[in-house]
């Protein structure tokens, strides 16, 4: 595999990761706010 | 300072992803760059495991500490959870087992006994859903859960030792040693450790979710 085939895996790795942790921490963040008006 | 703990575990498998690809040597032996698999493929199997051991302590809470409705919600989500990263395990498995073996699927031992052990879980799921009566189905999907105490070390670290498989040797070898390469280990460990921390957080999340989702149907 070329240099750039690895750099291309290693960003959409990455953007699937951020993608998944910035939406469980706005789920987190978005259940406090729920369990606040409980 | 849990948003902080948070965007510590960002970093820290962000590093990890970088590091599969760019810290850690190829494994020799191995077609191209397929030995990177290495590096997702056996921490999804040992979060999945992990998820199903926790699933077992927490229906033994359940049974022999107060029946809290609570530890039963924590071991149905954790097989949920352990059932996803299992499946994940054997796509990344089965995408290497193509590259590696020229078929997706060759009944490996270790193919087949992950195969068993999201058979065996997806059937507790199965069991959830066919009891309306909450007590009862807490009670028998606890106690097929502790069940799984025995059955998951056996078809995770004993079934696939037992006989010839096309696999490579376990990252704990037959002689109870770990020989690979210092660089590799440590994203290995560090991608198991970082992807533990991750279960443990989506399943808290979602406990809180099924908390919330139930005390809002409750009349």
């Amino acid at each position: 595999m070329e240099g750039g085939g690895i750099e291309w895996i290693v960003a959409v790795n990455l953007v699937i990761w951020t993608g998944l942790f910035l939406y469980l921490l706005r789920l987190g963040k978005r259940l406090r706010e729920m369990e606040k008006e409980r | 300072m849990k948003t902080l703990l948070a965007w510590l575990l960002w970093l820290w498998i962000s590093l990890v992803i970088v590091g599969a690809f760019y810290y850690a040597p190829l494994a020799q032996g191995f077609i191209g760059q397929s030995s990177r698999i290495l590096f997702f493929h056996v921490p999804m199997a040992w979060v999945s495991f992990v998820a199903f051991i926790a699933a077992g302590i927490w229906s033994l809470l359940y049974l022999f500490r107060g029946r809290r409705p609570g530890h039963d919600t924590a071991a149905a989500v954790a097989i949920q959870l352990g059932l996803v990263f299992g499946i994940l395990a054997t796509v990344t498995g089965s995408l290497w087992a193509k590259i590696m073996w020229g078929a997706y699927w060759n009944w490996d031992p270790r193919q087949t006994s992950i195969l068993i052990a999201l058979l065996f879980y997806g059937a507790y799921l199965a069991l959830r859903t066919a009891m309306e009566d909450w007590e009862t189905r807490a009670r028998l999907s606890a106690a097929y859960s502790v069940l799984g105490l025995v059955v998951a070390p056996f078809l995770f670290f004993i079934l696939p030792r037992l006989t010839f498989s096309l696999h490579p040797e376990s990252v704990i070898n037959a002689q109870g040693k770990v020989e690979m390469e210092s660089r590799m280990l440590q994203v290995l460990l560090a991608g198991s450790a970082g992807f533990t921390a991750l279960f443990f957080w989506i399943h808290n999340l979602q406990c809180r979710l099924q908390a919330l989702w139930e005390r809002k149907s409750a009349p």
